[in-house]
């Protein structure tokens, strides 16, 4: 009896859980097929009214739009360098942590949390002024330098807690096989480790994925500004308007990348989302 | 790429990356081809100034064209932030008036010199409009074209309501027209640069006005006037309106855009709307289609009169707006910019303008070209020439941006606006001319 | 920061014994601060250094549109700010963002996380469908909530009963922060409901069994058995989550831009700054944005410290 009220319950949560998610989602593809006509006119409604739609036109237009495809590329560039190096360097740090004894090691990871926690937007105003006096103001440059730091903490957490279930008896044994620290830790620790260097990296993507501050204060031309500034100055034909339809088209374009990661790697999110925060 | 080597490698690779990189911007673009100058245009008739930045390239240079965002305010923020890092790819750009002095304060832009000035500035330019490119007796800009804001409407509407408008309006009779005849009233009331427009205009209708003239150009130094019988009665008309049954449902966030859809509604008698000279065109190109009129006899029910007056019996002043073309201080090519600037600026650039994007000329000549006479109603052509020359501007100081959000904090949400307000907005304006308040 | 014992680094079951032997310590000493030496150097380049030039800026009167003017006036820009109404009303609409978030975030997060620890089937399903808002850009979430909220263009107004179709949710603050909230809520809740998933799962089936035997209803399960046990799981959401959210900055850019004084400390910060290249004060609130966030996380950290312990002593 009660065992069919909860199944029932739970059934209720899951089709909650799933339309709280997805609904939101499929608006935004719904409003993607609005004519611009309509939405200027004025359209009300979820789905695109009779004689109001528009077929893949707003995504013809989107994926013609010289601006919005500089704005991809920067994003993916600047996304993708950031992410490796960043990870790269994280994976160094985490190893320390993870495994060696060092004088400073709580000062690295008070450094990382404050990090962690640094308000982005009172850094944005210091950080243009240098990089307007040394050059790297609207450029990869100037984007991936602030991602690599920011997203380091992350990445060290979610490393360090990965490389914590290592069997580290096999890095003794060839420790005691005559390998150094160092051989140790390339032959024997890279293998196991890299599905935690590549959980940490997809995190760390979607985070340069997802960055508005440093996009649009630290950019001001299609050279380096990426797709969430791209986005929020995005002009269609009438100037005065938001064109709807079209910037939805435009979103959907830019979660694509998200959707794509999230469905052949969601295990490998969920652990590194929740073992970098919870085990402790 | 896991091996601390490799890692500092890529590092190095990295940091002479970032060198070469500013290296090349420093001297880029110093090859045997032809010069590119990179001209920042706001998104207001894009394909005219696409074909004159073609047409306007010669063998030394070519001009590509940059886009900007749409709001007055973004563009600002984008240009000056390229400019403070004296960026010198910033060839030329497009700036909306206001923003001028303060441009020009900061040394941002090349002013034109001798024969070059007197190009620019001949005896056709307009001259309210010239006023608008002239800072510390320098010429610093082009004026590239002109804008102002007239009272489009519903002639149906207008008679049904018994309004004679071939006499000056007042915004009282507007108001009272429209929701009595279940019509609406198109202004520009969001938290943006229009509003200020809207307001400056109020107040400039009742003769008054937000910094005193004479002391504008001193920068922190101004004299505030907003709070006065001319703020009162401003303050007095968006009140009415916000009040009003003819207020659109998205009045606290109107723009130019989002009353146009009321002109021609599928309920309702229309609009009266103040907006800037591109509605016809607009109006002409949705001739049949949603959102515009249906038929031929429904856009000859388009009417266009001057602006209306804040105070009956006193003549309006209506906003001027438009484009001036500014050279960038940085720039690597500074005599062929300016070369370009005033070539995207004469007369045949101007008619293009306004025959294909409905952008008014800032040349008395180009109104009486044939082309203008062709594409336009004569009396609209002279309405929008009379605005132009008779029309207020917004102060002209070097600390615009601030005096504007100054004014739009206390000024918005137009619902709050009451009796108190100019003299709310006064004392906060002050203390942001001396450093006092945060904005 | 003594948070850092909310990290894993606090014990180290699986780390051998240390070498006896002090050459080894030291050369192991020497290679992890190789190791960290450049992740370090860079985490400091890009928040340390240009905070003590915010510092620094902070005593100037100085724009970058009259760079000549730069002046140094002591502590007057922090004076300014703190005697400005503009500085604490901002700063209590972001409270208030933060609070009424972060509550909604927990509750609807801790009942998803029920739902996911319950179910059986469909369990990639759902994994993927709750990862969707935690990795769809803000600003498109923004925009998406924006249009829904659209009287013009928008469905919220039709499917809600009690709302006029004509209703402009952008036109007053009650409104327009509602909207802003619901798009942060939506897409930052499933972050929550997976950490508290997680702190779900390492409560012990045995004592909800043991309690359920003992005849406690579900409610008492609840708070006696499991919220207890989940006490760090919650503490790490809630800091993590709060903290977000008193940033909160992307949302009311892309949805108001602060108009009808929906203005978080942050979109503050950055006008000062960015639009009206006013360094010396906006490096003042850069300076308190800071500081506040600390206070903020030490406040956190204090409620559910005095919570930890209380758990420990009962």
């Amino acid at each position: 009896m009660s065992n069919v009220k909860e199944r029932v319950g739970t059934g209720v949560g899951v089709t909650l859980i799933l339309l709280w998610c997805l609904l939101p989602v499929a608006w935004i593809v719904s409003l993607s097929f609005k004519s611009q006509e309509a939405v200027t006119n004025g359209s009300p409604g979820f789905f695109p009214a009779s004689g109001a739609g528009a077929g893949f036109d707003n995504y013809k237009q989107v994926l013609q739009d010289d601006a919005f495809l500089l704005a991809i590329r920067n994003s993916i560039v600047v996304s993708l360098s950031a992410t490796i190096l960043s990870v790269a360097l994280a994976t160094l740090a985490a190893y320390a942590i993870a495994r060696l004894e060092f004088r400073g090691k709580k000062f690295v990871l008070t450094t990382a949390l404050v990090i962690a926690m640094f308000p982005v937007v009172s850094l944005v105003g210091p950080l243009f002024d240098m990089w307007r006096t040394v050059g790297l103001y609207d450029t990869w440059w100037g984007l991936m330098i602030p991602y690599i730091s920011f997203t380091l903490p992350l990445a060290i957490w979610t490393l360090s807690a990965f490389f914590r279930e290592i069997p580290w008896e096999m890095e003794q044994a060839a420790q005691v096989d005559g390998a150094t620290p160092w051989q140790a830790f390339r032959k024997v620790i890279v293998p196991l480790a890299a599905p935690g260097v590549f959980t940490a990296a997809i995190l760390t993507f979607f985070f340069a994925w997802n960055d508005f501050v440093f996009g649009i204060s630290l950019t001001s031309t299609e050279r380096a500004r990426p797709i969430p500034a791209a986005l929020s100055f995005f002009v269609g034909a009438d100037p005065f308007n938001r064109p709807a339809s079209l910037l939805a088209a435009a979103a959907v374009v830019a979660t694509i990348p998200i959707v794509v990661l999230v469905l052949f790697f969601q295990r490998k999110i969920v652990a590194g989302l929740t073992a970098g925060a919870v085990k402790g | 790429m896991t091996r601390p080597a490799r890692a500092r490698r890529a590092v190095a690779a990295a940091a002479s990356a970032v060198l070469a990189c500013s290296v090349l911007t420093a001297c880029g673009g110093g090859d045997s081809g032809p010069a590119t100058l990179n001209w920042y245009i706001n998104p207001d008739g894009q394909d005219t100034l696409n074909a004159l930045a073609k047409s306007c390239s010669t063998d030394e240079y070519t001009i590509k064209i940059n886009l900007l965002p749409s709001s007055a305010t973004d563009q600002r923020t984008q240009l000056a932030r390229r400019l403070a890092a004296k960026d010198s790819s910033t060839d030329l750009m497009s700036l909306d008036p206001v923003f001028v002095p303060e441009f020009a304060n900061a040394k941002w832009l090349l002013p034109f010199k001798g024969d070059l000035a007197g190009k620019v500035l001949d005896d056709d330019v307009l001259k309210g409009i010239a006023e608008t490119v002239q800072w510390d007796d320098q010429v610093v800009a082009a004026p590239q074209w002109a804008n102002t804001q007239v009272l489009w409407y519903r002639k149906s509407l207008a008679e049904a309501a018994g309004l004679d408008m071939t006499k000056p309006v007042t915004w009282d009779q507007v108001i009272d027209a429209a929701s009595e005849n279940d019509g609406t009233v198109g202004v520009q009331a969001n938290k943006y640069e229009a509003y200020v427009v809207w307001i400056n205009s109020l107040i400039q209708g009742a003769g008054g006005n937000i910094l005193d003239p004479s002391t504008v150009e001193s920068g922190r130094d101004a004299k505030v006037t907003i709070s006065s019988q001319a703020g009162e009665d401003a303050a007095a008309v968006i009140r009415k309106l916000a009040r009003s049954k003819a207020a659109q449902p998205d009045f606290t966030t109107s723009n130019e855009g989002t009353s146009l859809g009321q002109m021609y509604p599928a309920q309702g008698a229309g609009e009266f709307m103040t907006n800037w000279t591109f509605v016809y065109k607009n109006y002409e190109g949705l001739l049949g289609k949603p959102g515009g009129p249906k038929d031929k006899a429904e856009l000859e029910d388009l009417g266009f009169t001057r602006y209306p007056q804040t105070v009956a019996g006193q003549e309006s002043k209506p906003p001027v707006g438009g484009i001036d073309i500014g050279v960038g201080a940085y720039s690597k090519h500074p005599d062929l910019a300016q070369q370009a600037a005033i070539c995207v600026t004469d007369a045949k650039a101007q008619s293009a303008l306004a025959v294909n994007e409905g952008l008014m000329p800032s040349r008395q000549s180009v109104y009486d070209s044939d082309e203008l006479k062709k594409a336009y109603p004569p009396a609209l052509l002279t309405l929008w020439r009379e605005s132009v020359d008779s029309g207020g501007p917004r102060p002209k100081s070097a600390f615009y941006s601030q005096i504007s959000s100054a004014i739009q904090s206390r000024w918005h949400s137009p619902t709050s606006v009451g009796p108190g307000t100019p003299k709310r907005s006064a004392s906060f304006l002050e203390d942001i001319l001396s450093g006092k308040a945060l904005l | 920061m003594t948070t850092t014992e909310a990290r894993p680094t606090s014990h180290k079951p699986s780390k051998p014994p240390k070498a006896p032997d002090s050459d080894r310590s030291r050369s192991e000493n020497r290679l992890a601060l190789k190791l960290v030496a450049l992740p370090l150097a860079l985490m400091l380049l890009v928040t340390a250094f240009p905070m003590l030039r915010a510092l620094y800026l902070s005593l100037f009167d100085y724009s970058l549109t009259a760079p000549d003017d730069r002046t140094f006036i002591g502590l007057s820009n922090y004076v300014t700010a703190l005697t400005d109404g503009l500085f604490w009303r901002d700063t209590l609409i972001t409270v208030f963002i933060m609070v009424v978030t972060v509550s909604f975030e927990l509750v609807i997060g801790f009942a998803f996380a029920m739902v996911m620890h319950k179910v059986i089937f469909a369990r990639g399903v759902i994994r993927t469908s709750i990862l969707i808002p935690y990795g769809v850009i803000t600003v498109v979430s923004g925009f998406a909530w924006q249009f829904a909220f659209s009287n013009t263009n928008g469905f919220v107004n039709s499917w809600l009963p009690f709302i006029d179709t004509d209703f402009n949710w952008f036109a007053e603050q009650g409104s327009s922060l509602v909207a802003i909230m619901a798009s942060e809520i939506w897409k930052t809740t499933p972050f929550m409901s997976l950490l508290l998933l997680a702190g779900l799962a390492q409560v012990s089936e045995d004592m909800i069994e043991a309690a359920k035997v003992d005849g406690a209803t579900w409610f008492q399960r609840l708070y006696k058995v499991i919220l207890p046990n989940m006490r760090a799981a919650i503490m790490v959401a809630v800091l993590f989550r709060a903290l977000d959210a008193y940033r909160i900055f992307d949302n009311i850019f892309v949805m108001t831009a602060g108009a009808n004084n929906t203005e978080s400390i942050s979109f503050l910060t950055y006008r000062q700054v960015i639009e009206q290249f006013q360094l010396g004060i906006g490096s003042a609130l850069s300076v308190l944005l800071f500081l506040s966030v600390l206070v903020v996380a030490a406040v956190i950290v204090k409620l559910f410290r005095v919570d930890l312990a209380d758990a420990r002593q009962g």
